[in-house]
């Protein structure tokens, strides 16, 4: 079958090899005219267009053996071959170059070999392959080559006619006796009333007494009986095998290759595509779950005859503007999930919000992942390429949505118990980010148990891609309910007696549970990892949408960090950790704040507990003693030590060995900034730098390395003495509660 | 045949589950939370609680006095396929005969690819009937069972050669879980079991082609182990009132080779063995709850009956040839009444008892359905 989509480009011998392709994808950003005139400098040196003009060009007689040339040339156009299939072109250049046999037999076979279509086969090529079959020249084995060849390509090739009318030629062939039966086949599917002659009956007779009822001749025969019965008077049995065998085998694998991968290529681009299916036997039709039904128009559309709009079908629509005008008499198409290639097509889907078209498409998404993943024994690994391309365009097409597709949620439940979680990561995990808000109720037993198996048994990288994955959960789940909160009424200062308001706490229980479970994951998963600061440096993403949570989404709920992670990230070891865990306290301090100042105004009780705020004080107090006071381990913070330990450790000045200057991340900015401060000093004293004067510049020097979340941290928490006068600022201000 | 259809009625879910414009999945979780009925609100995880641990026991009743005795020799004796179907959108069964040329029309299509001429005829030696089973459907929420037949006749057979049935096959839901046929919204209709038998092409065909027309999905249908087991307790059950010839059971061993054991009780051992499992549990229920109802019921069998009857059977398996058979997976069950294959096949021999046989069948559908 014709694949359509790659009329789109010029019909010359375009988009030929990998880098050609990938170069254009590249520029697509930039101007056409660029991307022209880079096209025509990639396509003049393209290996393949010189391969065949060295093909159509080169000499008869010239020798093959020790020639690198043909070679060179003949690799060249088999890697196109088989990697995307030749365009029509290079199909009539190829061949008539194998069947004029003008360098001898030995490359003939090879050529025929590789000839794979990427769209049609143009009717001239095989008729003037037929021309040279007439010559004579071809050895035996080579002709029945050119016809099975024939046979496989039969439904490609882009007009019959021509064949139609050399009939008289291809029959003569039938004389050959190795070559009958296979042109038998091609009469099979070339004849018609007209073709059917006395001559060619007696013939085909002929054959038949010397050879013996051969299936090819009978099924030949049976044909011309049934355009012409007073013809063949024969008696055939009434019961034959229909068909021939299938002479397909050798091109059979690469050409569904390349018709495969061409019919892919199109699918991410934001227009109504419509795919034609790739003609596949229903026969051979066995674990193909994956496969999108083509767009076509329903049959059984039986609308109440009282709507007199005219409905136009989907399939018919080639451009946005055309959806636009017809957008209120659109049909939808037979198969749903035919959509699911064609972005503008989903985006219709949800704009209409017809229940019943998105139960159609859940069915057959959930059909397909269930029969792939779940009920399928075989294992999914031997179709890998078609299972990714596959959710890669599900996940594009719920990230155009903006919303997963409640079957793939019904499914995850299922399969996150099975995953080994590598198979297929990132889309699992892509797939896993967008389910909607899961009820409390069930959250632990649908998500967190299975989940927390993975996370306990896997690599660094699988956790941190999972609290990444829970992170954009998070932000989701936090978007929706900024989006619907307003649309459905659900506002937050709603009363507490109506339901609404119950489905409100019911979302922040659901939340609470989420934040909660990436709290744990993250403090055990840091213990194991050793605190490795990539897995720290996901867990701060995931708590800087945390301490947001209230001024960005609007919902009064504000969770802090475990001690597990806040620790580990304060005592990190580089500076950038540090950083972020100032500024995602800076954000809590914002929040917290203004939650209060509302509070206060409103006088409407949502309430953030006061175990929070103390939490985010004792935090608080930590810190400044830390960084700022230079009071480590003092009683009555977070890290408590007996003092003779201590004192037996024998670091000096135990107690300052965490602030601003003997942090280990920020020790060598110390150092750094004593060297430009006092250039010739050999010693380094650090107390020198506590000095009220070089404190505040090495402070501005931390700042100017782009250390931002610790200035927000200390502006808004330290309110140093303007006069500068007798030292290091120390009040904690406004956060006593 | 096509006579029934003009009263045959697509049910229409009397009590609809009241639902929300807005499918928005977000919303849905709203509505999850405070608990609303709708199956796409409900969290698809949990579905394993839905298996069912207590049935009904079979009695010979309804089918063979309601149902076409014609219609009904068509679906017994017969090996059939099974699949399950997601529900139908827009199936009309007023419009079978419109389906009938459908499907010729496509098969024709179908048949013809690759061919570049027509085949004349083609189209007259084909018959593709639709037709109504009525009285198959215990519940009203059972959409009426259908009926699917093509005849055929050889391009070569001579003008009055009548035409030889090629394939058939039916779409059935009998005693449907009410929770989620309800829930469908109203253009849905749950055939959830499809029984079919015939040449494997026209099966794929007709399989396409009800793909297409009704935007569903199809995929096979095995019958697990415990859906085995079920099944033979079940017949075994019936032994008072309908002979069950043998009961056989075939077991898969995981050695290599692989080994198949066949295993023939006599049907009067069976039913001793059956009915003094069932005596013994009913006597600790009593003891237990007094005079309970659940699983002491007569009418009903429990799983855990089921379970100790084949354990039973095992057992003595097991002292007489020491092997263990609780190794290896229960691939074949059958009686007189019918015979079930793990692979999905199935054969009801006797009408009586069909009903019970179905309900499993199109419960262990029901659970395949993705949404």
């Amino acid at each position: 079958m014709a694949t359509s989509q790659n009329s789109s480009g010029p019909p010359d011998l375009d988009s030929s090899s990998p880098s050609d392709q990938s170069a254009c994808s590249r520029s697509s950003n930039r101007s056409l005219r660029v991307a022209e005139i880079e096209r025509r400098k990639n396509e003049a040196e393209d290996p393949f267009v010189l391969a065949l003009k060295y093909f159509s060009d080169v000499e008869a007689g010239t020798p093959v053996t020790g020639n690198d040339d043909v070679e060179r040339n003949l690799v060249a156009v088999e890697r196109v071959a088989y990697s995307k299939g030749l365009p029509p072109e290079a199909i009539s250049i190829m061949l008539e170059f194998a069947m004029s046999l003008r360098m001898g037999t030995s490359p003939c076979v090879r050529v025929l070999k590789c000839l794979i279509p990427a769209t049609v086969v143009p009717q001239e090529a095989v008729v003037r392959a037929v021309v040279w079959l007439c010559v004579g020249k071809i050895p035996l084995s080579t002709q029945v080559l050119f016809i099975k060849w024939v046979l496989t390509m039969f439904d490609m090739i882009d007009a019959k006619d021509q064949l139609h009318s050399i009939y008289g030629f291809l029959f003569s062939f039938v004389t050959e006796e190795n070559l009958c039966p296979y042109i038998c086949h091609l009469l099979y599917l070339l004849t018609r009333k007209e073709s059917v002659r006395l001559f060619r009956v007696r013939k085909l007779l002929d054959l038949q007494s010397k050879m013996g009822r051969q299936p090819f001749l009978m099924h030949l025969l049976s044909l011309y009986k049934v355009f012409c019965p007073e013809l063949v008077t024969l008696s055939l049995p009434s019961r034959m095998k229909a068909g021939f065998r299938n002479h397909n085998s050798q091109w059979k694998s690469a050409l569904i290759a390349v018709q495969k991968k061409n019919s892919f290529q199109v699918t991410s681009s934001v227009s109504l595509t419509v795919r034609l299916k790739d003609k596949t036997n229903p026969r051979k039709r066995k674990h193909n779950h994956l496969e999108v039904p083509a767009l076509s128009s329903a049959v059984n559309t039986q609308t109440n005859p009282s709507s007199s709009r005219k409905l136009v079908p989907l399939v018919q629509l080639h451009s946005f503007s055309l959806l636009l005008e017809n957008l209120h008499h659109i049909e939808l198409p037979a198969q749903m999930g035919s959509l699911l290639g064609s972005s503008l097509a989903l985006q219709y889907l949800d704009c209409v919000q017809d229940e019943s078209a998105f139960l159609r498409l859940n069915f057959w998404l959930g059909h397909a992942l269930h029969e792939e993943f779940l009920f399928c024994s075989s294992g999914v690994s031997q179709n890998s390429e078609e299972v990714l391309q596959f959710l890669d365009r599900l996940l594009s097409s719920q990230h155009f949505l903006q919303e997963g597709f409640s079957s793939t949620e019904a499914f995850l439940y299922k399969f996150l118990n099975i995953w080994d979680g590598s198979l297929l990561r990132p889309q699992i995990l892509g797939m896993l980010s967008n389910i909607p808000v899961v009820p409390s109720s069930c959250i632990r037993q649908l998500l967190f148990e299975p989940l927390m198996q993975l996370f306990f048994t896997s690599t660094l990288f699988f956790k941190c891609g999972l609290i990444e994955c829970l992170n954009s959960m998070l932000l989701k789940w936090l978007t929706w309910h900024s989006v619907y909160a307003l649309e459905d009424g659900l506002d937050i200062s709603l009363n507490s007696h109506t339901s609404i308001n119950m489905t409100l706490s019911g979302f922040k229980d659901s939340l609470m549970e989420l934040v909660h479970f990436v709290g744990r994951l993250a403090s055990v998963g840091l213990q194991i990892e050793g605190c490795h600061s990539l897995l720290l440096s996901f867990i701060l993403d995931f708590y800087e949408t945390v301490c947001d949570m209230f001024l960005k989404y609007g919902l009064p709920l504000v969770v802090m960090p475990p001690a597990g992670v806040f620790y580990p990230a304060l005592f990190a070891t580089d500076p950038v950790s540090v950083d972020r865990l100032a500024h995602i306290m800076y954000r809590y301090k914002v929040n917290l704040m203004s939650a209060k100042t509302q509070e206060k105004q409103t006088e409407q009780a949502f309430h953030i507990s006061r175990q929070t705020y103390r939490e985010f004080n004792h935090y608080l107090v930590v810190m400044v003693n830390c960084l700022w006071n230079s009071k480590m381990f003092q009683p009555g913070m977070g890290v408590e030590m007996e003092e003779e330990l201590l004192v037996s450790s024998k670091v000096p000045q135990y107690w300052s060995s965490f602030d601003f200057i003997h942090h280990p991340a920020f020790l060598s900015y110390a150092v750094d900034f004593h060297h430009k401060c006092w250039p010739g000093s050999r010693n380094v004293d650090f107390n020198s730098i506590k000095h009220p004067k070089p404190w505040g510049w090495y402070l501005e020097y931390l700042y100017a390395q782009g250390f931002e979340g610790l200035k927000q941290f200390v502006q808004s928490n330290i309110s140093r003495r303007s006069t500068a006068g007798d030292g290091q600022g120390d009040g904690l201000s406004a956060d006593q509660r | 045949m096509e006579r029934h259809s003009s009263v045959a009625e697509t049910p229409v879910n009397s009590v609809m589950v009241q639902r929300r414009s807005g499918s928005k999945s977000f919303r849905q979780s709203y509505r999850s939370c405070v608990g609303a009925a709708s199956h796409l609100g409900y969290t698809p995880g949990l579905t394993t609680r839905r298996l069912t641990t207590s049935r009904r026991a079979p009695r010979s009743r309804t089918v063979t006095e309601s149902v076409n005795p014609e219609q009904l020799s068509l679906l017994v004796k017969k090996e059939w396929q099974l699949s399950y179907v997601t529900p139908l959108h827009h199936f009309r069964h007023t419009q079978l005969r419109s389906y009938s040329r459908q499907l010729l029309a496509f098969i024709v299509a179908e048949k013809q690819q690759g061919l570049a001429v027509a085949l004349e005829g083609a189209e007259s030696s084909l018959k593709v009937v639709f037709s109504v089973v009525e009285g198959m459907a215990t519940t009203d929420d059972d959409a009426d069972t259908v009926l699917i037949q093509i005849h055929s006749k050889s391009v070569f057979a001579s003008q009055d050669d009548p035409r030889r049935l090629v394939w058939s096959g039916w779409l059935t839901c009998i005693n449907g879980s009410p929770d989620y046929v309800r829930s469908l919204p109203k253009d849905f209709v749950c055939l959830p079991l499809l029984c079919s038998s015939g040449a494997q092409w026209l099966t794929s065909l007709v399989k396409s082609w009800l793909e297409r027309a009704f935007d569903c999905c199809i995929g096979s249908l095995d019958i697990n182990s415990v859906n085995l087991q079920w099944l033979a307790a079940l017949w075994t059950n019936c032994h008072p009132e309908s002979n069950i010839g043998q009961l056989k059971l075939m077991w898969t061993l995981p050695v290599d080779p692989p080994l198949e054991i066949a295993f023939t009780v006599h049907p009067q051992d069976a039913w001793e063995l059956w009915s003094s499992m069932r005596g013994q549990l009913q006597e600790e229920e009593q003891e237990n709850e007094g005079v309970g109802e659940g699983a002491g019921d007569k009418d009903s069998v429990d799983i855990d009956e089921v379970t100790r009857f084949i354990d039973g059977l095992k057992n003595h398996f097991y002292r007489h040839f020491r092997l263990d058979l609780s190794a290896g997976t229960l691939s074949q069950v059958s009686t007189a009444l019918g015979t079930a294959k793990h692979s999905g096949r199935i054969k009801i021999s006797s009408s009586s008892y069909m009903n019970a046989t179905l309900m499993l069948l199109t419960e262990c559908a029901l659970l395949k359905m993705p949404v």
